[in-house]
C-alpha cells in the first residue's frame, strides 16, 4: 500500500450502511464537488449493508475507477468502518463524511484550505443544524461541552462527520468501541494533532432515518470518562489513581480521628461500641490501598506496552524552518 | 490473540512432522479434515474411525482424520498407526501438555489440510452419516454449521440438562438461535479459527461467539447416536462451571473492547445508592440526630467504596485495551467474491446460492 501513497491526493471515506436510496447522489455530488483537476478517491465502506447497496457501489466503481468500494463481512458499526476506511486509503489528505448526503461535499475544498493553512485535522460545524432540539440538539450541545472541558480540545460539534485529517494523523489512530465519536481529542492525544474548525452546511436527512436516539446517553458518559483516562492518563495511570486513593485515606483519617477523640474524651462511649466509625476508618483505608494498587497495575500495563513498541513513541514537530 | 502455535503439538504417527510454512501452504489440499479433539471419556479411536470414514469416503468428498490427543491417552493411539499404516487417511497428534479442549483445537488446526474443519468428541454422539450436512453448509457459505441432536431420543434428565443450560444462555447472552451448542459436532471454515481467538474451555461456546461476532452459523439437525443415549449426571461443581463459562463468555463478547461500560454500570449504581444513603444520614444529622452509632453509615459508605472500585478496575481495563488497540483487527473485509468455488462446481451437488450481502 504505501508504494501508492501520494499518487492519490485526496481520499474520501464514506461509511455507508443500508443507504441504496442514496448512494448514487452522493457519489454523484462528491464527483461534482471535486471535479477532475484534484486527484482524488471515493472509498465506499459498505458496513454490511442488506439492501443492496454493496452492489451499487460495486457498479458505480465499475464505471468510474476512483470510486474504490471496501466491503466488510458484517455489520461492525461506524468505528470499525472508518477504521478501515483509514487502513484502506491511500491519499496524501483523508476525508471522513456521512453517507446520507447530511454533508455536502462542496465544503470539502474549505477544510481542504484550512488544513494548508497547517493544520493536521481540520472538523467541520454544522450552522443552521437540521435536527430536532430535544433529542438531537441539546444531548449532542451537552456532550460537545463536556468534551471541551475534559479534554481542552476546543471541539464545538463532534458529531459532525465531516472531518479532513493528515495522512499522518489517521495513521495514528486507531479506533475502537465508539471512539469514533471523539476522534479529534484522540487524535490530540495519540498524535498531539492540531486541530481546526471551519463551517459547514447540513442538510437534512432525505432518505432513511437516522440511526441514534436518546439511549447512548449512558454510553456516550461512559466514553467520556474512557476519553478522559486516554487524554489525560494514557502515559501515567499512577497520578490519577493515587489522588483518588489519598482522597479514600483522608476520608479514613476523618473516622479515625473522630474515634480517637471520643476515646480518650469519653463523650460518646455508645458510638465506640458500635464501632462504626472504626470500621469506616478501615474500610476508607481498604479503598485507599486497593485504588494505589490499581494505579500500579496501570503502570505496569503502559510500561509493557512500551517495551513491546518499536515504533516510536512520540511525535515531534518541527515548528521554525 | 496469536491464533495458532503449532509447537504445541507433535505428529506421533509414522509420517513425517510438516515445518510451519508446509502447514500454511497444505492448507486447502483437501475438502475436509476431520478433528476428532480426543480429551474427556474417549471411545475405542479405531472404531469411531471404522464408523465416521465410510460415509466420508462414500461422499466423494477429500478427506484425512485429525486425531489430537491429550499425553495420557497415548495407547490409544496405538490401534490407529496399524490403520494408518494400511493406507487410511489418519493423522495423530500429541500434546505435550494437559491442553483444554480449546487449545487442543486451536493447537490442530494449523496442521489441518481441510478447507472445511470439523470437529467432533472421541465418542459418538451423533449418526456418522449425519456429519455430511454439515460440510455441505460449510462449502455453501455458512461460516459454522452446528449439529443439534433432534429429534432426542435419550433420556428426560439428559435433555433437561440441555434445555436448562440453553435457557441460562438465553438468559445470560439473549442467544435462542441456537439450541444444542455443545454438542461438540461442527464444522467451520479452516480459516475461522484465525479470527475467532478460543482458548480455555470457550470451545463448547465456539458457536455462541461465532454468532455473536456476526459470524453467519447455522444449525443442523442430526440423528442421535445409540451411545449418546445413556444418561448422564455430573458433579454439582461442573454446572457451577458452566454457569459461571457463560458470564466470561457474555463478559468477553460484550465488553472486551469497553470494559468501563460494565464495571462503571455497575459502579455508579453502588456509587450513587451509597451516595443517597450517606446524603439522607447527613441531613439527619443536621437535624440533630446522632450517627455515630448507626450500621446505616457503613452500609451507604461499603456501597460508595465497591462502586468507586469498580469503576477504578473498569478504568484500568480501558488503559489495556487502549494501548493495545493498534494490535487488533476490529473489522473484517469480506472474503473471497461470493462466486460459487471450482470444487463446488466439481462435486455437483448442492450447488450453492451466489451469496448476497444480505447476511
Amino acid at each position: 500500500m504505501a508504494n501508492m501513497t501520494g499518487r492519490v491526493r485526496l481520499s474520501v471515506v464514506v461509511p455507508v450502511f443500508n443507504e441504496s436510496e442514496s448512494l448514487t447522489r452522493l457519489v454523484e455530488s462528491v464527483r461534482e464537488a471535486l471535479g477532475s483537476e484534484l486527484d482524488w478517491e471515493l472509498l465506499l465502506v459498505n458496513d454490511g449493508s442488506t439492501d443492496g447497496t454493496g452492489k451499487l457501489a460495486d457498479r458505480l466503481s465499475g464505471e468510474d475507477p476512483r470510486i474504490r468500494p471496501l466491503h466488510l463481512a458484517r455489520n461492525f458499526g461506524q468505528t470499525a468502518a472508518l477504521q478501515a476506511g483509514f487502513e484502506n486509503a491511500v491519499g496524501e489528505v483523508v476525508v471522513t463524511m456521512d453517507g446520507d448526503l447530511q454533508n455536502d461535499p462542496a465544503d470539502i475544498p474549505n477544510l481542504l484550505a484550512k488544513l494548508d493553512e497547517g493544520y493536521d485535522l481540520v472538523a467541520g460545524y454544522r450552522v443552521s443544524r437540521q435536527d430536532t432540539l430535544v433529542t438531537r440538539k441539546v444531548p449532542s450541545a451537552a456532550a460537545n461541552a463536556l468534551i471541551r472541558r475534559l479534554t481542552g480540545v476546543p471541539i464545538r460539534d463532534n458529531g459532525c462527520s465531516l472531518k479532513a485529517y493528515r495522512r499522518e494523523v489517521v495513521e495514528r489512530l486507531h479506533l475502537y468501541s465508539d471512539l469514533h465519536r471523539f476522534i479529534p481529542a484522540v487524535a490530540a492525544a495519540t498524535s498531539g494533532a492540531r486541530v481546526a474548525e471551519v463551517p459547514v452546511r447540513h442538510h437534512s436527512r432525505k432518505f432513511g432515518r437516522s440511526k441514534y436516539g436518546l439511549s447512548r446517553v449512558w454510553k456516550v458518559l461512559a466514553d467520556l470518562l474512557t476519553l478522559k483516562m486516554i487524554h489525560t492518563f494514557r502515559e501515567r495511570p499512577l497520578p490519577l489513581f493515587t489522588a483518588g486513593a489519598l482522597m479514600a485515606v483522608g476520608i479514613g483519617l476523618f473516622f479515625a480521628a473522630y474515634t480517637v477523640i471520643a476515646a480518650i474524651t469519653f463523650q460518646r462511649p455508645e458510638a465506640i461500641r458500635a464501632l462504626v466509625f472504626p470500621s469506616a476508618a478501615l474500610l476508607a483505608f481498604g479503598l485507599g490501598f486497593y485504588l494505589f494498587a490499581l494505579g500500579l497495575v496501570g503502570e505496569v500495563a503502559v510500561r509493557d506496552r512500551r517495551l513491546r513498541d518499536s515504533e516510536e513513541r512520540f511525535v515531534l514537530k518541527e515548528i521554525t524552518t | 490473540m496469536s491464533p495458532a502455535s503449532p509447537e504445541l503439538v507433535t505428529q506421533v504417527t509414522s509420517a513425517t512432522a510438516p515445518g510451519e510454512t508446509e502447514i500454511r501452504e497444505a492448507r486447502g489440499t483437501l475438502d475436509v479434515s476431520v478433528v476428532v479433539l480426543v480429551s474427556e471419556r474417549p471411545a475405542s479411536l479405531a472404531e469411531l474411525y471404522r464408523e465416521y470414514g465410510p460415509p466420508l469416503a462414500r461422499s466423494g468428498f477429500s478427506y484425512e482424520f485429525v486425531f489430537v490427543l491429550e499425553p495420557w491417552n497415548h495407547e490409544r493411539a496405538l490401534p490407529l498407526e496399524s490403520l494408518q499404516a494400511a493406507g487410511e487417511p489418519i493423522r495423530v497428534f500429541e500434546a505435550g501438555q494437559t491442553l483444554s479442549e480449546a487449545s487442543l483445537l486451536v493447537a490442530a488446526a494449523p496442521a489441518c489440510r481441510g478447507r472445511v474443519l470439523l470437529t467432533m468428541p472421541a465418542y459418538q454422539r451423533v449418526k456418522a452419516a449425519s456429519l455430511l450436512p454439515l460440510i455441505r453448509r460449510v462449502r455453501a457459505g455458512a461460516d459454522l454449521a452446528v449439529a443439534r441432536r433432534w429429534p432426542r431420543q435419550d433420556s428426560s434428565i439428559n435433555r433437561f440438562q440441555t434445555r436448562l443450560f440453553h435457557a441460562a444462555m438465553a438468559g445470560v447472552l439473549g442467544t435462542r438461535e441456537l439450541h444444542d451448542v455443545a454438542s461438540g459436532v461442527r464444522a467451520m471454515r479452516a480459516d475461522l479459527l484465525d479470527e475467532l481467538p478460543l482458548y480455555g474451555d470457550l470451545s463448547r461456546f465456539l458457536p455462541i461467539v461465532a454468532l455473536k461476532e456476526g459470524y453467519r452459523v447455522e444449525e443442523v439437525d442430526a440423528e442421535q447416536h445409540a451411545e449418546d443415549l445413556r444418561t448422564r449426571v455430573y458433579g454439582p461443581g461442573i454446572y457451577v462451571r458452566r454457569l459461571i463459562d457463560l458470564l466470561g463468555v457474555f463478559f468477553v463478547v460484550r465488553f472486551s473492547y469497553k470494559p468501563l461500560r460494565f464495571f462503571g454500570l455497575i459502579g455508579s449504581a453502588l456509587t450513587l445508592v451509597g451516595s443517597l444513603i450517606l446524603a439522607v444520614l447527613f441531613v439527619q444529622k443536621l437535624g440533630g440526630q446522632g450517627i455515630a452509632d448507626r450500621p446505616l453509615l457503613l452500609l451507604g459508605l461499603l456501597l460508595a467504596m465497591f462502586g468507586v472500585q469498580a469503576i477504578g478496575l473498569g478504568l484500568v481495563g480501558e488503559i489495556i485495551v487502549h494501548l493495545n488497540a493498534a494490535d487488533r483487527p476490529i473489522y473484517r473485509l469480506r472474503q473471497g467474491n461470493g462466486e460459487a468455488s471450482e470444487a463446488e462446481a466439481r462435486m455437483g451437488e448442492e450447488v450453492p446460492g451466489k451469496r448476497e450481502d444480505t447476511h
